[in-house]
């Protein structure tokens, strides 16, 4: 392995790499070590145009550029001299002589990196009094973003990555010199299921996302550590918050799940957190056959009465549950404890599938059916068919997946069963044939752990509290439980301590626990791959 | 199909010059524009196919060079040289009065699409001050008289 | 067709037959014997060593030894080597190797299969500026007959060893004739020069092991092989041996091409060969290699063309492009049409250069209106220096020297134009 130093500083790096990879690799690049750089990306392909991360070397007389030097034994790496320095305010204040003066309006603003370095590394003031070139601006690129060629800085990050990671390639570089501007083929737009990843990338507001144009300052806003809950691939997020409302998801890196990318569907599932079709009420089913809302606890003791009954008439054989791949691991095992207490095995999980492809996307449109399986459920066609023959006569449902197609298709199927609980963060179809429906919380608004398509488990933090009472899966199971009667439910669910049991028993979580797990998951112990 | 077949047939033969087929890429514009005049998106995509790139890159080619023209040019295209060697010799002036002569601005038409005057940058003519190249012909040692002439038997 | 240098040397002594640019004209004249020479009697090794022991330095303005890139060239069969010629001539003054193609293809010719036997390269691409119609034609039909008496081809003059030659034309484009814009061009993309390392030895033309070289540089090669090293040496200076073809434009009696040695005086070159200043003018300054070269005033026109020395007063030999400029002419003007070719030319990559070379003649446009300022100069060399060697490719120091120079010799002109708010030479050439 070859030792490098800079600044002072030895390090072990790998053979191969260049002086930002291998800084990367560390973990050091602009967090301990600061080589400002633009065009460079630890996904993308070596660009070498900025010119910003130039750097000594010592042995060589002219600067290089750090992403495009290969590491060598005993190479002496000097970032903060003099000549640095003023490398880096020359291509500053040259990067800034055609920028407009658009901060004002420019969605960037705030987290901007033509800000940062000029800030950082550029000149004071400006020098030139001629005129700025004149582009197109407000351009609609595609569905997704909205792009303007004045604030564009020739990086050519965007066009690298169409071409390198969707494969689409709908961006190049037309005309030459100050004249060049980023253009698709005439006629043509920016349409690929990962067009917005470009707006990540885009370390200037040249390329910016029409959802979030104008919609608030991004220094009011509170970056939250999440999983995007589109599919089971679990890509990484921030989910950014203010006033109590999540405004975006922004793709959070993870080298073992989603790189530094996330899907344009997985980007846009925020909206479903603040969904107007959220379950804003706890219903119970009244003499009369409508729904009524409810207070929670009365809707709890419903549910609990309405099981009890049915025990008693029938014996717990006829009650089934059907799991979510919505929920946690932590509601999950909720749930096992809950049916071991009713003395039942009839379970099984729903996930609707769509889509997948090569890269992030996944068949399985929901974060967790890889930690409904490693708990012991398995899909729920089989109780469906069960429930189609009229064995089942009470049913706790977990989310409405069970009315996809691919399962009971329609409520009505469900309408013959003496007792329908419904545990769900969204409305639906269920209330036609539920006799007590219960809010639950989004991923984005509990603690909890959720398992990837790959195995691995990754961590949920709440980054918001929802506006009407609404409790955690596992919680409102736990709830049920106590109500119930049953041993071991009776204190209030604390999700760490559920998570603490959870690893100690299935040795596959052991040290997946919601402490253990850290911001950037584990995979499971028997995950294969 | 906007290319003729004659045009794609002399494409294959540059094709077969290189080890990898783009590289015949100017080249296929080169004949593309011969027989078209410019290279437009309808022709973008066509010569895309053929090599199998994305419109996008041949856009990019097209935009890049200064011979590969995306929209429709006149007949003939008149170059003057205004480089240094030939700017000391006059001409900058003898390209403005070739202007005014025949009745357009600087890279302009005339009205009856016959010629584009322009400038282009030093054609390795410079002892030969002033000149201009029209097509695959340079024009040299020219004065004001002889240009007029030379564009007026333009057709 | 050029008209034949007005001095002549070996390169160029038969260029008034015109003849001289067939294969039978050629090889009247003792043509392709020093490539059966090469290829029949020595080993690539020994031509290497030959072409090394010359001294020859490349011809396209930079200067790079030539053996000595050759033997970069990795051996072994386990891919093919290439080699490009640079025939993209578009250094604003410079007209050399278009003559070379136009009356003498198959020297430039023979010139490349004695490189492609030293490098034991199979294929030659002559890259070839695209304004270049007749150059290429005459480049093309060579091809053809060398191809017809198989000089080129399968068992190039009955031995073991095959070369093909593909001749590509540009479409306009002065970075083409970067080296490895050059080589992006043939691929068939936008001439932007590539990042170094890899170096063309190592990923050239299509990801192969490549040398580029001028159109000049590979004229010289059947000369130092016919007669050998040691008379190559005989020509210019130790550090620079061999001539070069001059080419002298602008304010003098005689423009045209001069086949001289290097090291020959510029002085010399200007007043003897060429004539001197014609109208009985004055010579103000002279640009020494091509339009990328800083300028020389007046006062120092006594340096020998050759780089060692040249070098003393900050220019260099470049493409022995040489514009003379007389006493009529406004160096601010100068400037103006100096930065307008490298932002027109400058292919965009780099930061400093994209907007360094805009910011630059936006500059010379204000001033040239009457609205500069003394700030504008401080500004222009503090750009200029930002620019130097600081980016992918030389191109940026080529657009930075010429402002460095004429603020160096011509700081009056500037501050004339400034303090007067316009051009103060009444009689300077139109803009």
């Amino acid at each position: 392995m070859p030792r490098i130093t800079v600044d002072g500083r030895e390090l072990e790096v790998s053979e191969g790499r260049t002086i930002l990879q291998a800084l990367d690799d560390l973990g050091l690049l602009m967090n301990g070590i600061e080589i400002p750089h633009y065009c460079w990306h630890p996904k993308l392909s070596i660009d070498g145009s900025c010119r910003l991360c130039q750097v000594e070397i010592e042995g060589i007389p002219k600067l290089q550029i750090a992403c495009n030097t290969p590491v060598k034994d005993g190479m002496v790496v000097r970032t903060k001299t003099e000549r640095v320095k003023r490398a880096r305010e020359g291509v500053m204040e040259l990067l800034l002589v055609n920028h407009p003066l658009d901060c004002p309006i420019c969605d960037q603003a705030g987290e901007c990196k033509l800000q940062d370095y000029a800030y950082e590394y550029g000149v004071p003031h400006s020098r030139s009094k001629e005129p700025r070139r004149a582009a197109k601006k407000r351009v609609d690129l595609g569905p997704g973003v909205v792009f303007d060629q004045e604030r564009c800085i020739l990086c050519r990050r965007c066009t690298r990555f169409c071409r390198e990671v969707p494969g689409t390639g709908e961006l190049g570089v037309f005309q030459r010199g100050d004249r060049s501007v980023i253009e698709t083929f005439p006629g043509t737009a920016l349409d690929n299921p990962y067009s917005m990843n470009v707006t990540d990338i885009c370390p200037v507001g040249a390329l910016t996302t029409k959802d979030f144009r104008f919609k608030i300052r991004v220094w009011f806003l509170d970056d939250v550590h999440g999983v995007c809950t589109g599919c089971s691939n679990g890509c990484n997020v921030y989910l950014s918050v203010a006033n109590n409302r999540v405004y975006r998801y922004l793709p959070r890196r993870n080298d073992s799940v989603n790189q530094t990318w996330i899907c344009d569907a997985g980007r846009m599932s925020y909206k479903e957190i603040g969904s107007e079709s959220r379950l804003k009420h706890a219903y119970v089913r009244s003499a009369s056959g409508s729904l009524e809302v409810s207070t929670y606890a009365d809707a709890i003791s419903a549910a609990s009465a309405r099981l009890r009954r049915l025990i008693e008439r029938q014996g717990p054989g006829v009650i089934a549950a059907v799991a979510s791949a919505h929920a946690t691991n932590e509601d999950l095992y909720t749930l096992r404890r809950l049916l071991e207490a009713l003395g039942t095995e009839a379970a099984g999980f729903a996930v609707p599938l769509g889509d997948h492809d090569a890269l992030l996307v996944k068949a399985e449109k929901a974060a967790n059916a890889a930690g409904a399986r490693a708990l012991g459920f398995v899909d729920a066609n089989g109780l469906v068919d069960r429930i189609r023959g009229g064995g089942i006569d009470g049913l706790i449902v977990m989310g409405h997946d069970l009315l996809d197609p691919a399962y009971v298709g329609e409520p009505a199927v469900l309408s013959h069963l003496d007792t329908v609980i419904v545990l769900d963060t969204h409305r639906s179809e269920m209330e036609r044939v539920a006799h007590v429906v219960l809010p639950v919380r989004h991923a984005a608004e509990k603690s909890g752990t959720l398992t990837n398509h790959d195995g691995r488990v990754q961590r949920v933090h709440p980054a918001l509290e929802p506006a009407w009472e609404a409790y955690a899966d596992g919680e409102v199971l736990a709830r049920l439980g106590a109500s119930l009667g049953f041993e071991g439910f009776e204190r209030k669910w604390d999700v760490r301590a559920v998570s603490r049991e959870l690893a100690a028993e299935l040795p596959a979580f052991a040290g997946k626990d919601l402490g253990s797990v850290g911001e950037l998951g584990k995979p499971l112990a028997d995950a294969s791959r | 199909m906007v290319i003729s077949a004659e045009t794609r047939a002399r494409i294959d033969l540059e094709i077969a010059k290189y080890p990898k087929q783009r590289g015949a890429l100017l080249p296929a514009l080169h004949l593309v524009q011969e027989e078209l005049g410019h290279i437009s998106p309808d022709t973008a995509r066509e010569v895309a196919e053929i090599f199998g790139v994305s419109p996008v890159e041949v856009m990019e080619v097209v935009t890049f060079y200064n011979m590969f023209y995306d929209r429709p040019q006149g007949r003939h295209h008149v170059y003057v040289c205004t480089n240094l060697p030939c700017s000391i010799r006059g001409a900058r002036g003898l390209l403005r009065a070739l202007e005014k002569h025949l009745g357009i601005g600087p890279g302009e038409t005339t009205a009856d699409g016959r010629i584009t005057l322009g400038h282009e940058e030093c054609l390795g003519a410079c002892a030969y001050a002033p000149m201009m190249r029209i097509g695959g012909k340079y024009h040299e040692d020219l004065d004001l008289e002889e240009a007029k002439r030379i564009v007026d038997a333009l057709r | 067709m050029l008209k034949v240098p007005y001095v002549t040397n070996y390169l160029s002594e038969h260029f008034a037959e015109d003849a001289y640019a067939t294969l039978e004209g050629y090889e009247r004249r003792g043509g392709y014997e020093a490539a059966r020479k090469a290829i029949t009697k020595l080993t690539p090794d020994q031509v290497v060593d030959v072409v090394k022991a010359s001294g020859l330095q490349g011809r396209g303005g930079a200067g790079f030894p030539t053996g000595l890139k050759w033997s970069f060239m990795p051996k072994g069969a386990d891919k093919p080597r290439y080699l490009a010629c640079n025939a993209d001539e578009s250094e604003p003054g410079s007209f050399k190797d278009r003559i070379l193609m136009e009356r003498a293809p198959h020297k430039l010719l023979e010139g490349i299969l004695i490189a492609a036997w030293a490098t034991q390269s199979q294929t030659t691409f002559i890259y070839c500026r695209g304004e270049y119609a007749f150059p290429g034609a005459q480049i093309a039909r060579a091809i053809e007959e060398a191809y017809a008496k198989g000089y080129l081809g399968k068992r190039v003059m009955g031995s073991k060893f095959s070369h093909d030659v593909v001749l590509m034309m540009g479409a306009g484009a002065y970075i083409a004739g970067e080296e490895t814009g050059l080589l992006e061009s043939l691929e068939g993309k936008m001439a932007k020069p590539r990042k170094k390392p890899p170096f063309p030895a190592e990923y050239g033309a299509f990801g192969m092991p490549t040398t580029v070289n001028n159109v000049e540089t590979f004229c010289h090669v059947p000369h130092i092989i016919g007669s050998g090293a040691e008379w190559f040496k005989g020509f210019g200076t130790e550090k620079s041996p061999g001539t070069t073809i001059f080419g002298v434009s602008g304010h003098v009696v005689r423009p045209g091409l001069y086949e001289l040695p290097l090291g020959t005086r510029l002085d010399e070159i200007v007043f003897e060969h060429a004539g001197g200043l014609s109208a009985g003018r004055k010579v103000k300054g002279v640009i020494p290699g091509g339009m990328s070269m800083p300028i020389l005033p007046a006062g120092q026109l006594d340096v020998p063309m050759a780089n060692e020395f040249l070098r003393e007063r900050k220019s260099m030999l470049g493409t022995g492009g040489i514009i003379v400029m007389d006493d009529t002419t406004c160096m601010v003007r100068v400037g103006w049409i100096v930065t307008y070719f490298f932002r027109d030319e400058s292919c965009g990559q780099c930061t400093q250069c994209r907007e360094g070379t805009g910011w630059m003649h936006k500059i010379f446009e204000r001033i040239e209106r009457g609205a500069g300022s003394r700030d504008d100069l401080e500004i222009l060399l503090d750009v200029a220096a930002k620019m130097d060697g600081q980016t992918i490719c030389a191109f940026a120091d080529a657009a930075a020297w010429p402002v460095q120079g004429l603020l160096r010799h011509f700081r009056e002109d500037f501050e004339a134009h400034v303090a007067h708010g316009k051009c103060p030479f009444p009689q300077s050439f139109e803009l």
